[in-house]
């Protein structure tokens, strides 16, 4: 991992890194359509040129409040599997190079967070949670799911 | 690997695959010609190819495949059981060596000669047991036992005739996807300029070529769609060399039904589905058709029959993968998911069948016992069913025991270009995909009877009640003034023929909508089909109408069933004579028998002319004979009239309130003192007269004024034919499409001044900036419903208006058609 360039972005007040080769853009976000229905985690939809992206509210896909936090007139564009998504983050801070392998913290970080998060990345300018798009982008209604699945 | 060895792979294997049904007809009938030539050009082509790379061995097979096949085009060979054997073991190792080189892998040396020498040991007429190539040729031991077994007429495939060859070259799909994409923008920007264009008013020296660069651009685009479409044909065509094998491997006999080829799919998604059926036939062979011997023993023909069916259905296609196997055992899965525990015992208790036969779609569920090295390898139908929702799709089955397994696979064409509808709701737009649209109608006009029976709304249209979703309900929006009081219904037909209507605030366009999928977090909530641009670049969902009507319970399978045994009951009921029921201005329960009546109407009381002896009413531009009025003054605004015609002439009779359509069980006892009434009887134990209509239309029926239909030329387009037309075609003028409206304004026609032309706006621009002025009478449209007043356009949602410009158009017509024939008198 180490000599890996890494999207440092801020999550509800935290740092957290995401693979540069996940990242498709950073784009400036228009006009946002909601989509009722839809869970309460994904914002809506938005277009970027003839592409529509799904806008996920990483606050909210952590189960967290996404009022605490002001947000980025800027979002990062990332595609999994076959579908691009835009993510609302609260600041889009640095592109920078991990200076290790992924570690674990003892205690680990939370539910909430260890759900998406690979682990712990130390990088240039400091140590930062890098994410599970994946399991990002699968929202907080899929926890209960996936350990049942585990057991 | 260089891109030549990679096109190289890429196009023996797509030829293999083409070529893969004929190897299986060929086997079954060894004589036919054509079967032989297309085998033949593949081997030659393989060979032809191997001359720009080093591959000996691949080079040394099919040229020997190649000179033996020869042999038999020239006549100088019979292709019999041994030779066909012995070609098929070629190609079976040339398609393994062509895996083996693209992933990169050394194919074991040996075994070539021995198939090499298969050839001629088919040709010295050599017993076939030993000139059979060694056992790592896979899978051919069992053909001549399976062939043995069936006779002609249940050969191994039905598929008819052969893919006819078509000049083809590979791409990116990445570039395909560039130039897509490229093209859709440059549609939104084309609908950006056209906006433009006609807020800064006539330009007729930009108009000509912007209109010239519209048809290009739709040519254009239209190919690009059709350049990612592909016939699924060709992933039929590897179905039966599939299934053949598989059979022979597990010692069963399947013949394959295909059906629906030539439907067209994204090529992306043709691949997408590949594997999925792959596995649904695995399984249906493995588990589903029993061995013969059981087949038999069940009175099942010994030939088990698997039946593939393609379609299309609006902006899905269907597949249906049907056997006549043993059917899924559903007490086995409930065992099988309780103790994997996915499911209680409790909710078991609790499940129907087909929930339980649903279960196979779960992660982790199969019932095989033994894992054979044809199913049960891990990847099971979850992996399927995750791939199909991956894309938007679904998958379910059904199955009767011992009577055999149905999964039907509903798959979204993406990328495709569809014409919708842009409704809006909670402030909110919306798409709706045309094909669903039936007709769009203001809820206050005429046709239309809203009313609420608790929590379900039921509209009145055209004589039916049609229940109605709130589609600000439906989505959870915030309640809507408008919509609740005067909601503008969609009437939307769903493929099995249920209609139903959506309420909402308001229409706002039509057009082709390039649909793009949605992420699958929110198609999981089931309303929405995709999502599009408008032409402004702002995203709006496409919605899902056949989910939303499933989940409003309105198209639910019992009702289906329901339905269905009702229509089987109709043969049987159709001697009891049916009318419709009203109570009269005189408070008299009366009926009409129910073929008279076309319509039920509803007409402001200011729009009937009591004058005369009999009173006429304006219904849809047509003066009409009105009867059943009471003596003195009308209390209330509207009257409502039942419509009924006899084929020549139609009359109103007012009524003062339709109760429903009834049967006339009971007997009819004559009144002949009443020359009006047919007869009265008993309708649930309250008599009801039976007016008597011959009587009635003897007495007030006359033509319908208007009877000179005036004729009208109505826009090119989907939108015309399916939303225009019935409403011009419902006020009594005669519909002539566009292209008819050419002949008939340079025909012998064109001296008729009295058509009336509907136009879009643009149209007409560009046409008055031409100088090519519009024959006859000229409606125009304009797609915003706002205008400055005094416009002499007419909004194209604006029902009342649109009549009314034709009514006003059609008296001008006919004056100056009556005026023209005067002169030539």
């Amino acid at each position: 991992m180490t000599g890996a360039l890494l999207v440092i972005i801020q999550i509800a007040g935290r740092r957290c890194a995401l693979g540069a080769l996940e990242v498709k853009s950073v784009i400036e976000i228009g006009t946002i359509t909601p989509v009722p229905r839809a869970p309460h985690w994904i914002s809506g939809i938005t277009a970027l040129r003839s592409q529509t992206l799904t806008v996920i509210d990483c606050r909210r896909a952590l189960g967290l409040s996404s009022e605490d936090w002001p947000t980025d007139h800027r979002a990062v564009a990332v595609a999994d599997g076959g579908h691009a998504y835009a993510l609302l983050v609260d600041s889009i801070e640095d592109i920078t190079t991990a200076a290790g392998e992924v570690g674990q913290v003892p205690g680990g970080f939370g539910a909430e967070w260890s759900r998406i998060a690979t682990g712990m990345i130390e990088t240039l300018a400091g140590p930062a949670l890098l994410l599970d798009l994946g399991a990002l982008l699968a929202g907080p209604e899929t926890l209960s799911r996936e350990i049942e699945t585990l057991v | 690997m260089d891109d030549l060895l990679a096109d190289f792979i890429a196009e023996t294997r797509e030829m293999l695959e083409a070529s893969s049904g004929e190897l299986v007809a060929w086997e079954a009938d060894p004589a036919d010609r054509a079967r032989l030539d297309a085998i033949f050009r593949f081997v030659h082509t393989v060979k032809g190819n191997c001359g720009f790379f080093d591959f000996p061995r691949l080079a040394a097979l099919s040229h020997a495949a190649e000179d033996a096949l020869s042999d038999c085009r020239a006549g100088r060979r019979d292709a019999d059981g041994p030779l066909v054997t012995a070609v098929l073991a070629i190609i079976d190792r040339i398609a393994a060596m062509v895996d083996a080189i693209e992933a990169g892998e050394d194919f074991p040396e040996g075994g070539d000669e021995a198939l090499i020498a298969g050839l001629d040991a088919a040709n010295d007429s050599a017993a076939p047991e030993t000139s059979r190539p060694d056992s790592s040729a896979p899978l051919h031991a069992p053909a001549d036992t399976l062939l043995a077994a069936t006779d002609d007429a249940a050969a191994p495939t039905r598929r008819a005739d052969a893919a006819a060859a078509q000049r083809t070259i590979r791409l990116p799909v990445e570039l395909l996807d560039r130039v897509m994409s490229g093209v859709s923008d440059m549609v939104l920007a084309r609908n950006d300029l056209a906006h433009r264009l006609r807020q800064a008013g006539n330009q007729p020296t930009i108009d000509g070529p912007f209109e010239r660069l519209t048809t290009i651009l739709s040519d254009v685009r239209d190919a690009i769609t059709r350049m990612r479409m592909q016939r699924i044909e060709t992933l039929f065509g590897a179905l039966p060399r599939l299934i053949r094998d598989l059979s022979a491997e597990l010692g069963k006999q399947v013949m394959v039904d295909l059906d629906g080829g030539d439907v067209e799919l994204d090529r992306e998604m043709i691949e997408t589905i590949r594997d999925p059926l792959t596995h649904i036939l695995r399984n249906a062979i493995d588990h589903g058709i029993e061995a013969p011997a059981a087949r038999l023993a069940n009175g099942k023909r010994e030939i088990g029959l698997i039946a593939i069916a393609a379609r299309q259905s609006g902006n899905t296609i269907s597949i249906v993968i049907a056997d006549d196997g043993r059917g899924l055992d559903e007490e086995r899965i409930a065992a099988k998911a309780i103790a994997t525990g996915l499911v209680s015992a409790a909710e078991r208790a609790q499940m129907s069948r087909d929930r339980v036969l649903n279960l196979i779609f779960e992660p982790g569920f199969s019932t095989a016992e033994t894992v054979s090295n044809v199913s049960g390898r891990g990847v099971g139908l979850d992996v399927v069913r995750q791939n199909l929702e991956r894309v938007g799709g679904s998958i379910k089955v059904t199955s009767v025991p011992g009577e055999g397994t149905t999964f039907s696979l509903q798959i979204p064409l993406t990328l495709s270009i569809i014409a919708g509808l842009t409704v809006e709701t909670g402030g909110q737009r919306f798409a709706i995909p045309q094909s669903y649209v039936e007709e769009i109608v203001q809820a206050s006009s005429s046709a239309l009877d809203l009313s609420w029976l608790g929590e379900s709304a039921l509209v009145t249209f055209r004589g039916v009640r049609v229940p109605c979703l709130m589609l600000g309900e439906v989505l959870g929006l915030p309640g809507s003034e408008t919509e609740a009081r005067d909601p503008t219904l969609v009437m939307l037909r769903l493929a099995s023929g249920d209609l139903f209507a959506l309420a909402v605030e308001g229409i706002h366009n039509h057009g082709d909508l390039v649909v793009k999928p949605l992420a699958p977090a929110v198609m999981r909530s089931g309303l929405y089909a995709g999502s599009t641009l408008l032409d402004d670049g702002t995203p709006v969902l496409l919605l899902d109408v056949a989910n939303i009507a499933a989940q409003a319970g309105l198209v639910s399978d019992t009702r289906a069933r329901v339905l269905a045994a009702a229509s089987d009951d109709s043969a049987a009921a159709e001697a009891t004579p049916r009318a419709m029921l009203f109570t009269d201005f005189t408070g008299r329960r009366a009926a009409v028998r129910l073929e008279l009546v076309q319509r039920i109407e509803t007409a402001p009381v200011s729009a009937i002319d009591r004058t005369h002896a009999t009173a006429r009413v304006v219904i849809d531009g047509m003066i009409l004979p009105l009867t059943g009025l009471p003596d003195g003054p009308l209390s209330g605004r509207r009257v409502r009239l039942l419509r009924l015609g006899d084929g020549t002439c139609d009359l109103l009779y007012a009524v003062r309130e339709v109760e429903d359509a009834v049967e006339l069980t009971a007997p009819l006892q004559p009144v002949p003192e009443d020359p009006l009434v047919e007869a009265v009887t008993l309708i649930d134990g309250a008599p009801v007269t039976l007016l008597d209509a011959h009587a009635l239309f003897a007495r007030y029926g006359e033509a319908p004024i208007a009877a000179k239909r005036t004729r009208c030329i109505l826009p090119e387009g989907e939108w015309a034919r399916t939303i225009l037309a019935p409403l011009v075609a419902s006020a009594g003028y005669e519909v002539l499409p566009e292209s008819e409206g050419d002949t008939a304004t340079i025909g012998p026609d064109a001296i008729r001044p009295d058509v009336i032309r509907i136009v879009f706006e643009d149209v007409y621009e560009v046409a008055e900036a031409l100088g090519r002025e519009l024959p006859g009478t000229v409606i125009r449209l304009r797609d915003q419903p706002d205008a400055p007043a005094g416009c002499a356009t007419v909004y194209r949602y604006d029902r009342e208006g649109l009549l009314a410009a034709l009514a006003a158009a059609s008296r001008g017509a006919r004056a100056v058609s009556n005026a023209s024939t005067g002169e030539a008198a």
